[in-house]
């Protein structure tokens, strides 16, 4: 027994010291010698790394877009360009500046939507070149000793603003895979806060795959730095490699023959993700105080499971108008899956003279809440000269693709009842279809034995 | 006679005991927004540490102690710093106001 004891207690051991040897990341000896120095040093090992890097999404902020309609498909788009209220600047029009200072302290700061840019601002979105691939900052991804103190605007001696960032030996000695501390270090303050944009939080309580030690890049597995995404349809920009929950789970995930005839109309997100979250309304119209005296958009926000999803028909392709950018698809059309969205409404400034929706350079509201100001600076930006801004509503929706659970998924009862969460009828579903598909007699004997199997 | 006193010290026990549980339990989850005016947080291995907060709507200092890891996690490498304004919720858990929920303000 002993003996068993101690064989398993090695193999324990022996497991947990390989699996840790192999998370160190290969040429820390190299960088403790030589030193660390940007994209350089990276390179002796991953040459043409930088380069590539370049071509993709997270340093160009845009790509050609195929699935959304009324763009031009010989042009990019992304944050780098797009005009939508959840953001309503970008980084053409909010570009990294010093905001005027505060009539009330005197007092400026840094803001812009390229602040989440991994170069040096100097060299910015979408920049080319060797300077560019020198800018980029390799280790705010692949650091898990980044110290954030450096990650920061400053002006250098010429005024210029730089975008700081750490490149210290220490944090070059923790270079590995992405964490989902990497990639929230951006993606989980966008549009204006903790958990805003998208409203949802991967963390072990929320989300199953995290829950069995799966970080983000697990599932967004990259190759030369291309990541994969979904179809949200609100996230236009991607790098032309896809990802989708059977990519892991196949077509046919459950032991159950009745959930598996589900998956030809209904998407796994719908049931497996109930809860959506984050910010429901915004205002870039009026711009509330806040302590420092300086203005941000007002927003309503709620917690990352407080909101109840929109169940839509979805193919993948979306509508883009002035005040709707959302999921197209129907019943009918063969292509389409029901999905849950997170849905939000926007408030901004619309051109009255063609109806379209104005963008806004933050620096001046931010300083003294003129949001009209905002919309001046921006359309001179723009080269927009005949412009007459009137507020407006738009709506949008979010994809709902994370916080994904498998014990508090929907089950029969939750969309086959009368009072169910699925609006069939909205769906395009008839009278009498719904009439049966609402009866609890097309599940009811199955879900009693789970009930009694459960107690 | 014995017998019963044992009876009355359980029971006495036993209420006690309830009371103070349930006290706890039910402590009031008080809300606020304030800066970091202060970081006191032992070593990289730190298990807790306690930041005080300026309350934005009364200015008095409120010292909040942080137990959760990925709070701990952004106070040690920075990602939460000196001067950041934080939306804050904390019970006061034996004389300490325990932060249930602390997150910046800002974002991009």
């Amino acid at each position: 027994m002993n003996r068993i004891t101690l064989t398993l207690a090695l193999l324990l051991v022996g497991g947990v010291a390989v699996s840790s040897f192999a998370e160190v990341h290969p040429g820390t000896e190299y960088i403790e010698k030589n030193g660390y120095n940007g994209p350089e040093t990276c390179e002796e090992c991953h040459p043409g790394t930088a380069a590539k890097f370049l071509e993709t999404v997270h340093w160009k902020h845009a790509s050609k877009v195929t699935n959304v309609d009324n763009l031009d498909p010989h042009k990019e788009y992304g944050m780098k360009n797009r005009i939508y209220t959840m953001c309503n600047g970008n980084d053409v029009v909010n570009n990294l500046k010093e905001i005027p200072k505060s009539p009330e302290t005197g007092k400026s700061k840094f803001s812009g939507c390229n602040t989440c840019h991994p170069g040096n601002h100097l060299s910015d979105v979408g920049s080319t070149g060797p300077e560019a691939e020198k800018a980029i900052d390799c280790l705010v991804c692949h650091s898990s000793d980044y110290d954030y103190r450096n990650l920061k605007p400053f002006k250098d001696e010429q005024g210029r603003i730089v975008m700081g960032q750490d490149r210290s030996v220490k944090a070059a000695m923790s270079v590995g895979k992405p964490s989902t501390k990497n990639c929230m270090t951006c993606h989980e303050a966008a549009g204006g806060g903790v958990l805003v944009k998208r409203g949802f939080m991967l963390s072990k309580k929320t989300d199953v795959h995290a829950a069995n030690g799966m970080v983000c890049v697990d599932c967004h597995k990259s190759k030369d730095h291309k990541i994969p995404t979904g179809f949200d349809p609100n996230n236009w920009a991607n790098d032309g490699v896809r990802i989708s929950c059977a990519d892991c789970h196949s077509d046919q995930p459950h032991k159950d023959a009745a959930y598996n005839r589900h998956t030809a109309k209904i998407a796994c997100q719908t049931c497996h993700i109930p809860r959506t979250g984050g910010a429901v309304a915004k205002d870039f119209t009026k711009w509330e105080q806040s302590s420092d005296k300086f203005y941000e958009p007002a927003t309503l926000k709620k917690e990352a499971n407080e909101t109840v999803p929109v169940y839509a028909w979805y193919n993948k392709t979306v509508a883009n108008e002035p005040h709707f950018i959302g999921p197209k698809g129907s019943r009918k059309d063969g292509k389409s899956k029901i999905y849950p969205f997170k849905i939000f409404l926007g408030k901004a400034y619309y051109n009255a003279k063609d109806g379209q929706l104005l963008a806004m350079d933050f620096a001046p509201p931010m300083s003294n809440g003129d949001t009209l100001a905002g919309v001046a600076s921006a359309a001179k930006t723009l080269g927009i000269k005949d412009y007459k801004p009137v507020p407006g509503w738009q709506t949008i929706y979010f994809g709902s693709n994370h916080m994904v659970t498998k014990e508090k998924a929907l089950n029969c009862i939750n969309c086959h009842a009368i009072n169910g969460v699925i609006p069939f009828r909205e769906l395009g579903y008839k009278d009498t279809e719904i009439k049966r598909l609402t009866n609890p007699d097309i599940y009811f004997r199955k879900m009693l034995k789970k009930q009694e199997e459960d107690w | 006679m014995k017998k019963f006193l044992s009876i009355a010290a359980l029971c006495v026990f036993f209420a006690a005991t309830l009371f103070f549980v349930t006290g706890t339990a039910q402590a009031d989850e008080i809300k606020m927004v304030g800066v970091i005016t202060v970081i006191e947080l032992a070593g990289k291995d730190a298990t807790t540490a306690t930041v005080t907060l300026k309350d934005n709507k009364t200015g008095e200092n409120v010292v909040i102690t942080i137990n959760d890891e990925l709070t701990l996690d952004k106070l040690k490498d920075h990602r939460i710093a000196l001067d950041d304004e934080i939306r804050c919720k904390y019970k006061v858990i034996d004389g300490k106001n325990v932060s249930s929920y602390f997150r910046k303000t800002a974002g991009c």
